[in-house]
């Protein structure tokens, strides 16, 4: 098959396309794709809440309001309220903020053409390291920097193993963040590198078609249907995945901060 | 086969990215190596910023109000809730009192009645007494006066009789009777005569 020969050549390709590179500037200072997007992004998601709060009112109208205050209330309750608990008023501003930052940022990428901020691992480490600083401050700011720093050992271990034990911890601690950016770039870059393949191989198929019109070119272009219908479903999976990372950020976050505000653990 | 040994060769410098501890050098590889996992300045940067910025500006302007509006929608409908509650235990409150109300009007428009019933009753029967008085009243006096009139008739017509009867008699004899025997004889006859109508 003429078209499978073509295919891992597309996909180097389509890889290379996916690997940042700058529009303006270089790698260190710049901007690339990513970065690009991501600002057009953060000015939509400020623009969301402007016109959100604006519009808000006591009796919520419209699908805008609902929609949004619909997403609001999800934070709140099951993010704030139901993994940090009491103290949910403090943070809530910072997990609304990273939860509706990196979903507006994976919607963005979804739509074709667009690349999702989320989808360069500089963009997640920024996000993973605001949020490490974030937590290990309210950690240090509960418990003072000794008093936090001694918290990260578990209470009740005797003298030998919980230094041991410690250790173990500050090493979970600082893979925490690493772990953040890691899991929601690796979930956007690969899904976007899944959805491109597929709409390459699609065209691959059906270019024969287009170029020459014959029976041949008819067969071996049926594939392309195929192709195309799995997209479909990988793009919808991918709707999905783009809320469920923001979600799984968001709630890590809001674990994290539980953990680090908590008294002993 | 091709496409698959190429992902392969892809899929362990990422792999040994994976578990190695961040590698240094900004290794300017080919697509799909292990510098995807290394931050760009140029991404890292921005993104810090834009992040940064949105949370402190949102943090300061936003989501107060956003959460101030939620909760006091839903102080609004506890309080509404709350409200509505108390006006219908005011109002089954006030209906019970109304109903007792009504019942204790009931009552005593019942009792009312029956007492001007009984009242009546009794003015009645009073009435009746004392028409029944009066009328015996009236009948006995009527009788007496009858009584009366009769006797005074009586009187004065057995002397007329007796004066006319001894006038006849002397007229008829020619001679004069003893005028005061012969009307005690008369006199004590009418008296026979009236005992016996008597």
């Amino acid at each position: 098959m003429d078209a499978f020969e073509k295919l891992p050549e597309e996909i180097n390709h389509l890889v290379s396309e996916f690997s940042s590179a700058p529009v303006v500037g270089d790698l260190t200072v710049g901007l690339t794709q990513y970065s690009f997007w991501l600002l057009v992004a953060a000015v939509v998601f400020v623009a969301i809440i402007a016109v959100f709060v604006k519009k808000q009112t006591l009796v919520p109208k419209g699908v805008f309001v609902n929609g949004v205050e619909y997403l609001i209330e999800y934070v709140e309750s099951d993010v704030a309220k139901g993994v940090v608990g009491s103290g949910w008023r403090r943070h809530f501003p910072f997990l609304a903020t990273v939860f509706f930052f990196i979903l507006v940022n994976n919607f963005i990428g979804l739509i074709p053409g667009m690349k999702p901020g989320t989808g360069a691992i500089g963009c997640t480490a920024a996000l993973a390291l605001v949020t490490f600083v974030y937590f290990v401050y309210f950690g240090c700011k509960k418990h003072g920097v000794i008093g936090y720093l001694k918290s990260l050992a578990p209470e009740g271990v005797a003298f030998p193993m919980n230094v041991f034990v410690w250790v173990i911890e500050v090493f979970s601690l600082l893979l925490r963040p690493i772990t953040l950016a890691i899991r929601l770039f690796c979930n956007m870059f690969a899904g976007h590198i899944v959805m491109g393949s597929f709409s390459i191989m699609a065209t691959i198929f059906a270019e024969p078609l287009l170029e020459h019109f014959s029976a041949m070119n008819a067969v071996g272009a049926l594939p392309s249907l195929a192709w195309i219908a799995i997209l479909i479903i990988i793009y919808a999976v991918e709707l999905i995945v783009a809320f469920v990372q923001a979600y799984v950020f968001t709630v890590l976050a809001a674990v994290y901060i539980q953990i680090a505000e908590s008294e002993g653990h | 086969m091709k496409f698959t040994k190429r992902v392969a060769q892809a899929a362990v410098p990422v792999t040994l990215m994976l578990l190695a501890a961040p590698t240094p050098a900004f290794a300017e590889e080919s697509a799909g190596g292990a510098s995807i996992l290394i931050p760009n300045m140029a991404e890292f940067i921005p993104a810090l910023i834009a992040f940064l910025i949105i949370f402190f500006a949102l943090a300061k302007l936003a989501w107060p109000k956003v959460l101030g509006m939620m909760d006091e929608r839903s102080q609004r409908i506890e309080d509404s809730l709350k409200a509505a509650e108390d006006a219908n235990a005011v109002a089954h409150e006030k209906r019970r009192e109304a109903e007792q109300i009504v019942a204790d009007a009931r009552r005593q428009a019942s009792d009312i009645v029956l007492e001007a019933r009984r009242d009546a009753e009794a003015e009645r029967a009073r009435i009746i007494g004392q028409a029944h008085d009066e009328a015996s009243a009236v009948v006995a006096r009527a009788h007496e006066n009858i009584e009366e009139e009769r006797r005074a008739v009586y009187a004065s017509s057995s002397a007329t009789i007796a004066n006319l009867a001894v006038s006849v008699a002397s007229k008829i004899i020619g001679e004069s009777l003893d005028e005061n025997e012969q009307r005690n004889l008369i006199e004590k006859y009418m008296d026979e005569v009236g005992s016996l109508n008597g």
